[in-house]
């Protein structure tokens, strides 16, 4: 009995290839630029200084990451993805299409992804996870805790960049909304301090890429209400929908029908992830 | 001559950045408790309006036309008038819900925060035609650096903050309008740049 083997498509494994090339390239590119060096090392001496005294509280420190890796980080995507735009009339009729364009500069978001990771061990070896400073949430929890605000903020703020500027031209859209966002955060923890035991409240504070999940005062630490574990969920479900809503710039025919699809599904697994981020977790907020 | 000037402005970004700072004006006057977060967003969004007020896509063409730098400069200025009245209706709205904030430094720093956005925009348009987004990032990075990095914040204010100790924003406030003033003074002057600031990022 004999057995053939269907030869690779050569199509794809050129496709494979020219993918690489592309992501290595743009993530050179991502990795170089100053204003990302830039975050790297205000995070990096940020940490540092902020370990020299005795620690009192995280409600700052656990925020340097999402507004550096994230929020430069999407300046950062958002000006490498329109830097083409010039060239687009000559890129355009290269054999590469723009959805493998995008996911290339998509890859580049595993740079700010593994710099957020080494700053969660950076965070935890400053910060013990027994230490009291992180509430009532239990070991797992507060891992969970800061996962969905170091270590995710780092790789959809960049992912949100190039979305951005695959499909706005004005060109200050990526301060403005960081900015929006910046506000949006404050604006639910002045609506959480007010109703901290409301549930939609809760909702509210969590519809955002980043939130806080305790508050130091001088009562104690108090820890909102809310599941961390689902809020991770729902945070890695708006970077699926960032990277979809990038890659459907320019697509075409079947790719186009399969990822309006894919985003259909992953906005409704969000709506879910959302509410049982809300509704879960402490049903009350706890101070300890 | 200045009805055209003014009429190829970037008022599509320079409104709708004025807007969205209004509205998180509005919302930071609505909730006096996150006022003193909101409020320096909203006056750094101000900022970033006024960096786009120079934006000039056909500068290939306009730089060398009679009508000197100096007076499309004077004239484009006044689309500052846009985030200026932004800025004091949300003051305003804020006093008439009862904020309790210093008025006259807060006063101070929305025309030290316009004038710096528009200020950068002055230096960068000797370099490029379209300097807004450039400038109004800058710009949006520095105004929000006290709030981002929390050591920042020990040393420089940027907005007046009702009762609090540490330092107060005026003196920064003033220092920033008198080396915006100088800046814009040379940069419309014709005068070169130094070679260090040839390149736009």
């Amino acid at each position: 009995m004999t057995m053939t083997l269907a030869p690779a498509r050569p199509g794809a494994a050129a496709g494979r290839a020219t993918f690489a090339a592309l992501a290595v390239r743009e993530t050179r590119r991502f990795a170089l630029n100053p204003v990302f060096l830039a975050a790297a090392g205000l995070t990096a001496y940020t940490l540092w200084i902020g370990q020299r005294s005795t620690v009192t509280e995280i409600d700052g420190a656990n925020t340097i990451a999402a507004v550096f890796f994230g929020g430069f980080g999407m300046l950062v995507a958002f000006w490498l993805t329109r830097s083409m735009r010039a060239s687009e009339p000559v890129a355009g009729v290269t054999p590469t299409t723009l959805p493998a364009r995008t996911a290339a500069l998509c890859a580049t978001a595993i740079v700010p992804f593994g710099c957020g990771c080494l700053t969660l061990l950076a965070f935890l070896h400053f910060h013990p996870i027994s230490d009291p400073v992180y509430g009532a949430f239990s070991l797992p929890a507060r891992i969970a805790v800061l996962v969905g605000q170091i270590v995710v903020p780092s790789l959809g703020g960049p992912l949100l960049g190039v979305a951005l500027g695959r499909w706005v031209r004005f060109p200050g859209a990526p301060f403005v909304l960081f900015l929006i966002l910046s506000g949006w955060v404050n604006l639910v923890m002045a609506l959480t301090l007010a109703r901290p035991d409301s549930a939609p409240v809760a909702v509210l504070r969590l519809f955002a890429p980043f939130a806080l999940f305790t508050l130091h005062s001088d009562a104690g630490v108090t820890a909102w209400r809310g599941s961390p574990w689902f809020f991770l969920g729902w945070q890695l479900a708006l970077c699926v929908i960032a990277v979809l809503v990038a890659l459907l710039r320019g697509a075409e025919g079947r790719l186009r029908s399969r990822i309006i699809r894919a985003l259909g599904i992953v906005l409704a697994a969000a709506v879910i992830m959302l509410l049982l981020a809300g509704t879960g977790g402490f049903t009350h907020a706890v101070t300890t | 001559m200045p009805g055209p000037v003014l009429r190829a402005g970037a008022w599509p970004a320079i409104a709708g950045v004025t807007g969205v700072a209004a509205v998180v004006g509005g919302c930071g006057a609505a909730f006096p408790a996150a006022a003193t977060m909101l409020f320096p967003i909203c006056f750094a969004l101000l900022a970033a309006a006024a960096a786009f007020t120079l934006d000039e896509p056909a500068s290939l063409v306009v730089d060398v036309t009679p009508t000197g730098l100096a007076r499309r400069t004077g004239i484009r200025a006044v689309a500052l008038l846009a985030p200026l009245t932004a800025g004091a209706l949300v003051m305003l709205a804020a006093a008439l819900r009862g904020l309790a904030l210093p008025w006259a430094a807060a006063g101070l720093a929305l025309a030290g925060n316009v004038l710096l956005g528009f200020a950068a925009a002055c230096v960068l348009r000797t370099r490029t035609g379209e300097p807004g987004a450039a400038a109004g990032t800058a710009v949006v990075l520095v105004l929000m650096a006290p709030s981002l990095v929390p050591q920042v914040a020990r040393w420089v204010r940027t907005f007046p903050a009702p009762g609090a100790g540490g330092p107060s924003s005026d003196p920064v406030w003033w220092i920033v309008l008198t080396v915006c003033v100088v800046a814009i003074a040379i940069s419309i002057s014709g005068r070169g740049l130094p070679r260090w600031m040839s390149v736009i990022p």
